[in-house]
């Protein structure tokens, strides 16, 4: 669909319609769920909804067609027609995606059409772990449920709920819920909800979420340890700004430099790639403020708290230069650069955690300040100001070792934290798990009852985007196709259960979530129709002025002896799997990954140099061990990885995940250290040594292009 | 058939690879578009996953001046298209539209075609495809499904050309810059590739055809491609 | 120039060649056997590749073509045994070809008709073969006369439509004298086949005037066939393909593995049927001299192919060759460049050396040779294409190979049933008659 020709039919077609249901070309989006009966074949419609693959909330376009299935009743088959899903775009209204949409949104639709959804509730059957459960009823499950549950509710302080990152009308739903059943707020353990970014916004400025970086609009920009492009807050966002900062102005081209532990896709793609060594990300943001500072160049010296500007001014330049690893002339030219550019731009992130990640984000906002972008067009812009806070992701491992009741909805903490925080073990003493998600994974494995909820895209749903775009952003969707399987909405869930135990509780529906948000002049109907709210003329009531706060740097923690784990462990969110979550879209496991051209599972990335000495070469099976454990994997000798550092995508090794990511790989946060970020209390996945041993098996690595050089001299072996 | 009101169009593309960030969004949507035969790890270790846009990587250099190019790869669209005259059945094919198309119903299997293809953007189908139930269900209709034995390929999206020709000629007006869009492009979010007609000195394919990071791919073979590569501008 | 037709008496030779005709040894018969299993197991892998599709087959992107496109060149240049040798020895007269004709012709008949089922095994849906054949139909569908596979499949069909005429013309005459002597099925099928020779001087001047004429036809044909099947390299863009030399090249080639393939025939045939005394050491030494021409002229083809590839320097060839002499294919080069030269050159060269039995040893190593060479043309090309990132890597599976066995058992069981049926030595070229003059 061509976006002027979509602005066009919008403007024109009146709310709330879908009245033409056949003959006339529908390039309009319906809000309305299509009844089955109703699907012209061969025409299609499409229908605003949200991407929730990841937390970035894109808007997108979901293309309905007729289509068919074959259904068991009484024994007998059937062919049914229904309303299917084919495609998902990019809502060209919403200003995150713009109308466009990454390699994971695609795959959305193969989450929907999984074959390993579950079909409705489930018991279990046997011991927890195993993952065997029996099909129930809705009203057996929910009444077992709310009987289990009622016995915790003398000490509701022990039941945890743990849910994924989004931020919107579910997770207001949720926080109802556990408020009428006097339980604490809701957790997270993914590691995409950027817990500490979200704490230096907190503690810089007194931002209440993710700032957002104007990158488009920027000349120069300085990213440090931020994969934008790949997997950090908003993928889809940051790719169209990328795009603009190149090459969408005349006769002006922004240049990026990426300073970062890995070649990520950033790093690839900006002109310059800084190598630092991981956990020295604070150090050489320091280094650049102060060379700023030292020769004239922070043009907004003056706004910067006198805590801060202390600290700078006291840090020792050398030192700083020297942990870094980084030539001295090299810091000082990009930080001239930087100083001297019209539309400076420092973006920061920890795409891996390290003890210190905090230090570096805080670092980056001082030099944002130093730089004067705060607010400005080509800086830093405030988060919207939330009326409820996104889910905290803090101390998970103890919140689940002292609660007696774990209820999961999409969160899956035997993945996503490590083995040596205790936690398949710590699951064994709970009186109740109970899980709301579409798949049997790792953690779901030792639910006792499985209460599926719909698909985001059968559901009704209203969410803030992790980087809002305008200060009032939510992108909606309404259900549009019937669900496939006998699964609920969360709402009716819960409410089924607070019923049950005798709670008052209110579930909150996109429709309550926006109306308070509404405009006179604007109509519900409306805003469903465009697939969102997005408002930009709001004056923002955010500050942009920092808090006075004192500011201290530290150095890297890295747990394990050096001279027995010689190597920096440093695993990462990718691009397909983000936090692990993609594994089972066949789509992406087929995805060539980005850096080692992997497919259906992911290696460990060596530089060549240890490669050398370990002789392994790419394909080869390697033991990594670390002090809390090992795993065994096929080795990838990546030409651009550090030296001394061992990288590794962060996705495989799922125990139960569905046909295509069980017992697939390996994964790498199995093995890594129980050190958590002191402030956040989030995992720092990047703090632990390992070792690496060459296993005596034949190679098996997939890879789509085994040659990564454009000149192989005679040939690769 | 009369080639010069044939010609109305002449599709081409750019890609801007200054703007590309080897994000791989393209790759993904052209799956979702084109009902692309799923792999598996057996059939992937072969060589035989298919991409029919494929983000080409290589690496530049060593550690620690190293570079990285990203480059998406898809059927170039040849004008002069070593594929089509080695095919012993006519299933391959220049369209009066300039499109090198692919049929599947009339290709034997002979494998010629992808051999003398130099961007290797050839793929087959070495089985009949399997899609476990209900991922069918995501099936793009207006796509068929490539049996075993048969070649396929990128097709530049004809489906969405063929629509949009239709709803332009139905709505009897001119089709307009960028109303067609391929999957990829639809989706790049970097916006690093335009799509447009060749035929329309407006265009914006066309302006950024004649620009001064325009190259083609092996240009030295004399294959034509209509697909145009901005080169990174460091 | 003593020959065997000078030496043994007719009745002699008639017995001598009629003898193996009847009965069957068990050493025959447990040949016969082994031949055929291995030909049905054959047929059943080529039957599960039909029913669950190629890709029971090793081949992939971006090696598209495998064994099966390398047993149709190395078959096809099997071929050139007889059609090539036999009317080049017929054309120029040379007596002492005689014994060795009708070996060679029937290798070409068989071997084209192996390999030219590879083309139809090779294909991803074999059951539409006939669709490569220009036939009338209502679609008007027509095949791509520009392609050269189509050009192929003419020159293949054309290649054994005349071989097959040509192996026949001359077993007319001995057809004749068996149904004479033969009963029940046998002299039906001889009479039949002999097309009512009576021997008289007309039929005498008509078939040696077919002969002369088939032989000039045969060896246009020939010449063409393999620069045809050539042409399906060079007429591409590949690294390494897109060769001018490639014509004169695999017809070198063919040849040079064709007198390999009669040697190596001629050698079994005069040991099991006790022919020592018409297959002499003469024969062996002749064409022992030949094989070493020949192998000399491969020589030279190879190092003018490599050699301007490797002085031009061309990055995407040098990738191709590279892999070669140097890479991954290394060990097959220059197991490829023993066989094909140092064995012949040190065995055939050394006059001391050369004997039947080294002109043997000699034809097998050249058989593998240059079954390597056709392996070598076309898997590395395929492996490293011009854009690296589209480099890959292949290997057989069981099907392949099962495939490539049950072709040379069947060269064998043809080769078996052939020369129960039909006297694998010409006899009425012994036969003292008075040659027609022309
Ligand atoms: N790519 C490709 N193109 C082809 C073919 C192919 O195999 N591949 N096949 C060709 C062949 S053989 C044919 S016959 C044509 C068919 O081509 P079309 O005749 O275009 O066939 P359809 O698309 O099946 O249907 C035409 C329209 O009729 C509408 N329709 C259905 N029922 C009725 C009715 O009762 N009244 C009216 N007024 N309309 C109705 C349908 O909704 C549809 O929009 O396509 C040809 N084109
Ligand atoms: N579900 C469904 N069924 C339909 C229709 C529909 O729209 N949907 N349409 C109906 C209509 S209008 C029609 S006309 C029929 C068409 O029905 P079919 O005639 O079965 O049409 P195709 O599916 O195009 O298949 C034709 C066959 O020809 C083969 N073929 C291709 N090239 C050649 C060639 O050169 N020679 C030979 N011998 N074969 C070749 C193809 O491999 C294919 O197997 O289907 C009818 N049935
Ligand atoms: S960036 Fe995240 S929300 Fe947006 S399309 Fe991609 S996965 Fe979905
Ligand atoms: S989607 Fe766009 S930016 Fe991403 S790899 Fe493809 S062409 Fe490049
Ligand atoms: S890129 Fe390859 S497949 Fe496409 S037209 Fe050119 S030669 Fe043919
Ligand atoms: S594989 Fe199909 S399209 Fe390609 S040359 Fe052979 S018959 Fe033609
Ligand atoms: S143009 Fe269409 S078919 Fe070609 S690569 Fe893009 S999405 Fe795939």
């Amino acid at each position: 669909m061509d976006r002027r020709d979509f602005f066009k039919i919008l403007s024109t077609v009146s709310a709330g319609v879908a009245t033409n249901a056949c003959g006339k070309k529908e390039d309009v989006l319906i809000p309305l769920l299509v009844a089955n009966h109703e699907i012209p074949p061969g025409e299609e419609r499409w229908h605003p909804a949200v991407c929730t693959e990841c937390g970035a909330g894109c808007g997108i376009i979901a293309r309905v067609m007729e289509g068919e299935r074959v259904v068991e009743r009484n024994g007998e088959k059937f062919r049914e027609r229904i309303a299917c899903v084919k495609k998902l775009e990019g809502n060209p209204l919403d200003p995150v995606s713009g109308g466009r949409l990454c390699a994971r949104g695609h795959a959305a639709l193969q989450s929907l059409y999984n074959p390993d959804r579950v079909a409705g509730p489930m018991r279990r059957t046997s011991a927890r772990g195993n993952a065997a459960f029996t099909a129930i009823s809705w009203d057996e499950s929910i009444a077992n449920v709310a009987q289990k549950l009622k016995a915790s509710l003398d000490d509701p302080s022990k039941i945890l709920f743990l849910t994924t990152r989004g931020f919107g009308s579910r997770s207001v739903t949720v926080q109802h819920f556990l408020e009428s059943i006097g339980a604490p707020p809701a957790l997270t353990c993914t590691l995409d909800a950027f817990a500490l970014e979200r704490q230096a916004a907190a503690s810089v400025f007194g931002w209440n979420g993710l700032p957002r970086y104007d990158l488009g609009n920027a000349c120069y920009a300085l990213s440090v340890g931020a994969d934008f492009l790949g997997g950090w807050t908003s993928p889809v966002y940051y790719a169209r700004q990328f795009g603009h900062f190149r090459q969408g102005r005349p006769a002006l081209r922004g240049k990026l430099v990426q300073a970062e532990s890995r070649m990520s896709i950033t790093a690839a793609s900006a002109d310059e790639w800084v190598p630092l060594r991981p956990g020295s990300e604070p150090h050489f943001l320091v280094a650049v403020s102060r060379v700023l500072l030292d020769e004239k160049l922070a043009r907004n010296a003056e706004e910067l708290p006198d805590g801060a500007k202390n600290s700078l001014l006291a840090a020792n330049l050398a030192d700083l230069i020297r942990a870094t690893g980084i030539d001295e002339k090299r810091v000082r030219r990009i930080a001239r650069e930087l100083g001297e550019s019209d539309s400076p731009l420092a973006i920061a992130g920890a795409s891996v955690v390290q003890t210190n990640s905090l230090d570096a984000l805080i670092a980056s906002h001082y030099l944002n300040i130093l730089l004067g972008n705060i607010g400005r067009p080509g800086g830093v812009f405030p988060p919207f100001s939330s009326v409820v806070a996104a889910p905290r992701n803090a101390n998970v491992t103890d919140a689940i070792k002292q609660a007696k009741v774990l209820l999961l909805d999409g969160a899956n903490p035997v993945y996503s934290l490590p083995k040596s925080s205790g936690i398949p073990a710590a699951l064994a003493h709970l009186d109740l798990i109970v899980s709301f998600g579409m798949f049997i994974d790792d953690s779901v494995a030792y639910a006792d009852d499985v209460l599926p909820t719909h698909h985001p895209l059968e559901s009704e749903i209203a969410a803030v985007p992790a980087v809002p775009v305008t200060p009032i952003s939510v992108a909606i969707a309404m259900p549009f196709v019937q669900p496939l399987h006998n699964s609920r909405p969360l709402e009716q869930i819960l409410d089924g259960i607070a019923r049950e135990v005798n709670a008052k509780f209110q579930p909150s529906s996109a429709a309550s979530f926006v109306l308070p948000l509404l405009q006179p002049d604007q109509t519900w109907d409306d805003v469903a129709r465009r697939g969102g709210l997005w408002r930009d003329n709001e004056v923002t009531n955010v500050a942009s002025r920092p808090l006075e706060n004192n500011f201290v740097w530290r150095d890297p923690v890295f747990d394990g002896a050096a001279e027995q784990f010689p190597l920096l462990f440093q695993p990462y969110l990718s691009l397909q799997y983000h936090d692990g979550r993609g594994a089972n879209l066949p789509w992406m496991q087929e995805l060539p990954d980005p850096v080692s051209s992997s497919m259906w599972d992911l290696p460990v990335e060596i530089d060549p140099h240890t490669a050398a000495r370990l002789n392994v070469t790419t394909g080869d099976w390697v033991q990594v061990e670390s002090p809390y454990g090992a795993l065994q994997t096929t080795a990838y000798v990546h030409p651009a990885a550090l030296p001394g550092v061992a990288s590794m995508a962060i996705g495989e090794g799922h125990t139960h995940y569905g046909r295509y990511a069980s017992g697939r790989g390996a994964n790498p946060l199995s093995i890594v250290s129980p050190t958590w970020d002191d402030s956040v209390g989030a995992l720092a996945f990047g703090a632990t040594r390992v070792r690496i041993a060459r296993l005596d098996r034949p190679p098996a690595l997939i890879q789509f292009s085994p040659n990564d050089r454009e000149q192989g001299p005679w040939g690769y072996r | 058939m009369n080639n010069s009101n044939q010609a109305q169009h002449r599709w081409g593309m750019a890609i801007d690879l200054d703007r590309c960030t080897g994000c791989q969004a393209c790759v993904a949507a052209c799956h979702a578009e084109n009902n692309l035969p799923l792999s598996d790890p057996e059939s992937a270790a072969k060589g035989r996953a298919v991409h029919w846009i494929r983000v080409d990587r290589y690496y530049e250099g060593e550690f620690p001046d190293i570079r990285v190019k990203y480059m998406p790869v898809l059927c170039q669209q040849c004008d002069e298209a070593p594929c089509e005259p080695v095919c012993p059945v006519y299933a391959t094919y220049k369209n009066p539209e300039g499109l090198n198309v692919q049929v599947y119903n009339r290709c034997v299997g002979t494998r010629y075609c992808a051999n003398n293809c130099p961007y290797s953007v050839r793929f087959f189908n070495w089985f009949d495809p399997v899609w476990p139930s209900p991922l069918d269900l995501q099936h793009n209709p207006d796509v068929s499904i490539r049996m075993s034995g048969v070649m396929e390929k990128c097709t530049f999206c004809i489906q969405r050309i063929k629509r949009a020709e239709t709803d332009a000629k139905n709505e009897q007006r001119p089709l307009t810059d960028g109303e067609v869009q391929p999957a990829c492009v639809q989706s790049c979010p970097a916006e690093a590739m335009v799509f447009g007609d060749l035929n329309d000195p407006e265009s914006k394919v066309s302006r950024l055809a004649g620009a001064g990071r325009a190259t083609r791919l092996l240009e030295d073979l004399g294959t034509e491609p209509k697909v145009f590569y901005l080169q990174r501008a460091t | 120039m003593a020959t065997a037709s000078t030496v043994i008496r007719y009745e002699q030779v008639r017995r001598d060649l009629w003898r193996p005709l009847s009965g069957a040894s068990s050493r025959y018969l447990v040949t016969l056997l082994v031949l055929s299993a291995v030909v049905v197991w054959g047929l059943c892998a080529w039957g599960y590749q039909l029913h669950k599709g190629i890709g029971v087959a090793g081949i992939r992107r971006p090696v598209f073509w495998g064994f099966y496109l390398v047993n149709f060149v190395f078959w096809i240049g099997i071929s050139h045994a007889g059609t090539l040798i036999s009317a080049i020895l017929r054309l120029t007269d040379a007596d002492w070809r005689k014994p060795v004709t009708r070996a060679a012709e029937a290798i070409t008949v068989f071997a084209l008709m192996i390999g030219g089922l590879f083309p139809i095994i090779h294909l991803g849906r074999a059951w539409l073969f006939f669709w490569l054949f220009p036939y009338p139909n209502s679609r008007l569908l027509w095949p791509n006369y520009r392609s050269p596979l189509f050009w192929d499949v003419t020159a293949i069909s054309t290649y054994l439509m005349g071989s097959t005429i040509y192996l026949f013309l001359p077993l007319i005459p001995d057809v004749a004298q068996l149904a004479e002597h033969a009963t029940g099925w046998r002299r039906r099928l001889y009479s039949a086949l002999s097309l009512g020779w009576t021997g008289s001087d007309q039929q005498w001047h008509a078939l040696e005037r077919a002969m002369k004429l088939m032989a000039g036809i045969i060896l246009a044909v020939a010449v063409s066939v393999h620069t045809v099947v050539s042409w399906d390299f060079s007429m591409s863009v590949a690294p390494m393909w897109h060769s001018s030399i490639f014509g004169p090249y695999f017809v070198v080639g063919a040849i040079f593995s064709g007198i390999a393939a009669l040697l190596i025939v001629m050698a079994i045939i005069r040991r099991v049927m006790h022919l020592e005394q018409y297959l002499t050491p003469h024969h062996f030494n002749n064409l022992a001299k030949l094989l070493l021409l020949m192998s000399l002229l491969w020589l030279y083809f190879t190092i003018a192919e490599n050699l301007t590839a490797w002085y031009g320097n061309e990055p995407k060839e040098m990738n191709v060759f590279g892999s070669r002499v140097r890479g991954h294919f290394a060990p097959y080069f220059w197991l490829m460049v023993f066989c094909n030269f140092v064995v012949p050159f040190v065995l055939l060269g050394i006059r001391r050396l050369r004997s039947i039995r080294t002109a043997t040893i000699a034809s097998v190593t050249v058989i593998i040779g240059m079954w390597l060479e056709r392996f070598l043309i076309i898997i590395p090309t395929l492996s490293f294409g011009r854009l690296p990132a589209a480099w890959g890597r292949y290997a057989p599976t069981w099907v392949e190979i099962s495939i490539t066995a049950a072709t040379f058992a069947a060269m064998g069981l043809l080769y078996l049933l052939f020369s129960k049926l039909f006297p694998i030595v010409s006899i009425w070229e012994f036969e003292p008659h008075e040659e027609p003059e022309d």
